[in-house]
């Protein structure tokens, strides 16, 4: 396997893997204190997961070498999810 | 065999791009079979309906499902994220491997990759005993209606993410069978095995 592929691979994985560690930070609960809805913790985590996402479509799925066609729709998947997942999280918030 | 996708292995240049068709920018392909990005994009539509009902469903009653979460061991959901990275990864180096000819290599990645897999199932059941045994079911309450069920339909999806590197596997092991498109398909369905679990563990673990 090309040596410049090799490493390019490694180094999306390592990302990945970086931002999957950030989790244990994120979503860390002090057992001292009641849990409570947080707004940062949930956008946070919501906007991380689909960094990932892109970068999985992008540089393992190779999307970034697809035509425009599939590039727009994997992205505009994203882009939905991100709407619908915040959406309605922030709209159900409001109108408990 | 599709002229998007191409059976044999891919030309590339020496820094591992497809080669340009007019010399400034590499050519576009689709990996894999179009069919199965249809069915990609049709599942991410289906997953994205389940997560929208767990989100709304969540704001109803918060607390109940921070008290639920709270059962839950976000160390285990790291780990597992983390394997099934490791093994899309390896999924990734199998078809750059096969594209270049190197299937001996891509063999042992479709195998590492299979691998992962049960390291992943294994640790789901793990998690899914734990619970049980701590006193949570299906029907133990909303959070965990919506927890196995999602938990429950990726298992069924990564069950049947085997049957995708198997075939792959087969295809390699004889140079007869051997087809890119192929293993650029069943490489496209695992990945989205694992970029679905992505955004599964964000909404079950982590977010409040």
């Amino acid at each position: 396997m090309n040596a410049l592929i090799k490493k390019r691979l490694l180094v999306v994985w390592l990302v990945l893997a970086s931002i999957t560690l950030v989790y244990l930070w994120v979503g860390s609960v002090d057992p001292a204190s009641a849990v409570r809805p947080s707004a940062v913790v949930t956008s946070s985590a919501i906007v991380m997961a689909l960094i990932k996402v892109r970068i999985i479509f992008r540089e393992f799925m190779e999307t970034r070498h697809a035509p425009v066609l599939l590039r727009r729709l994997t992205d505009g998947w994203v882009v939905l999810m991100a709407v619908c997942l915040l959406g309605s999280y922030f709209f159900g918030m409001a109108i408990r | 065999m599709t002229d998007l996708a191409g059976a044999g292995p891919r030309p590339h240049r020496v820094d591992g791009k497809p080669d340009a068709k007019d010399g400034n920018k590499p050519a576009e392909f689709v990996p894999g079979q179009p069919d199965m990005w249809a069915f990609v994009l049709f599942e991410a539509l289906v997953f994205t309906s389940y997560f929208v009902v767990y989100m709304i469903f969540r704001t109803r009653s918060p607390e109940l499902y921070l008290q639920s979460q709270a059962h839950l061991s976000l160390r285990i959901g790291v780990f597992e994220t983390l394997v099934l990275l490791v093994s899309s990864w390896s999924m990734a180096r199998c078809v750059q491997a096969a594209r270049q000819g190197a299937y001996r290599s891509a063999l042992t990645n479709a195998l590492l990759t299979m691998f992962l897999g049960v390291v992943f199932l294994v640790a789901k059941v793990f998690e899914w005993t734990r619970l049980i045994r701590m006193g949570f079911g299906f029907s133990s309450n909303e959070f965990f209606s919506h927890y196995f069920f999602l938990t429950g339909i990726h298992f069924l999806h990564l069950l049947i993410g085997f049957v995708a590197v198997g075939v792959i596997v087969y295809q390699l092991r004889s140079p007869a069978r051997r087809s890119q498109e192929l293993v650029e398909t069943g490489a496209t369905y695992w990945h989205t095995v694992d970029f679905l679990w992505i955004v599964i563990f964000a909404l079950l673990y982590v977010v409040r």
